[in-house]
């Protein structure tokens, strides 16, 4: 059945005083199907009956994870370790204004930047 | 591997040997009752990966609660009130999440663009009725679901939805016009 020959029908069927009971037969015609994956059913039987294997993955998962942010965290304490040796070196202290960048602004230059004025 | 046994049994024997701790007579429900399942969850969500999770969730449920199957109803009816519930929810839950981060204020489809991981397979019919049921009103499309898909009476959808038949009676006829103007824009 071509595409607009079963829409046709379909809406033609839905303006019967048996329209659900038409169009549903419509359908079944059509071969209007839906179905899961094939390993549906053995990934079902796998968490309820192996909660183990299943747990092992979450545990897996969570491990891979807390590996990722350790790498993550690590390069990220060694680039503002980088950052204060390179703040240091170019303004002689590491100050909290150095460090945000407001070593060299003063009152009347932020007050300007902020206002417009 | 489901033995071949369990093909012939009825549903209150794999229910009781389920109960028993049998899982191949487990593994028979699933593979009985997962067609039925899919066109719930998949007519209702759209065919994604995510559709495949709440079929999951549906059986996992069923399992635990098999002990408070006292076979008045049908387990087919069992398991669909279940598939009907968490579809519901999951709708509920997009729309939560869509409402959060939408700025649109478009409450008509609440639906993750996930491609249809199996597009190759489906006939156009299906497609049709897939994009035709995702533009419907969700209490729209559940009945559309249910009497259209599904094939079940109005009573049945009644019942299965917990609703009154006066009100399935009434969204189903409004719900025929409305998948009427969408099969006609389609």
């Amino acid at each position: 059945m071509k595409a607009s020959e079963f829409k046709d029908l379909l809406v033609k069927a839905l303006g019967q005083e048996n329209g659900p009971e038409e169009a549903s037969r419509i359908i079944r015609e059509a071969g209007v199907s839906y179905g899961f994956s094939d390993r549906f059913s053995d990934n079902i039987l796998d968490k309820i009956y192996n909660p183990v294997s299943v747990r092992v993955r979450e545990v897996e998962f969570v491990r891979n994870l807390t590996l990722a942010f350790y790498r993550i965290a690590l390069t990220g304490v060694a680039a503002i370790v980088l950052l204060l040796i390179s703040i240091f070196l170019m303004e002689g202290s590491l100050s909290f204004d150095s460090f945000i960048g407001l070593s060299d602004t003063y009152d009347e230059s932020i007050f300007y930047l902020l206002t417009g004025n | 591997m489901i033995m071949e046994s369990y093909r012939h049994k009825d549903e209150n024997e794999l229910v009781t040997a389920s109960l028993n701790g049998d899982k191949n007579a487990f593994g028979e429900i699933v593979k009985r009752y997962q067609g039925m399942v899919a066109r719930t969850v998949k007519g209702m969500l759209g065919d994604s990966v995510f559709s495949e999770d709440i079929g999951q969730e549906v059986f996992i449920k069923l399992y635990y609660s098999l002990s408070e199957f006292r076979g008045e109803a049908k387990l087919s009816t069992y398991i669909q009130k279940i598939a009907v519930n968490l579809t519901l929810n999951e709708i509920k839950r997009r729309k939560r999440f869509f409402t959060m981060f939408s700025q649109t204020g478009n409450n008509e489809m609440h639906e993750y663009d996930v491609a249809d991981h199996s597009s190759e397979e489906k006939n156009e019919a299906t497609e049709i009725v897939g994009k035709a049921l995702k533009r419907m009103d969700p209490k729209f499309r559940i009945i559309v679901t249910m009497r259209m898909m599904q094939g079940y009476s109005t009573k049945e959808t009644a019942e299965i939805l917990d609703l009154p038949l006066g009100t399935v009676l009434s969204r189903l006829s409004r719900a025929q016009g409305q998948l009427k103007e969408i099969l006609k824009k389609l």
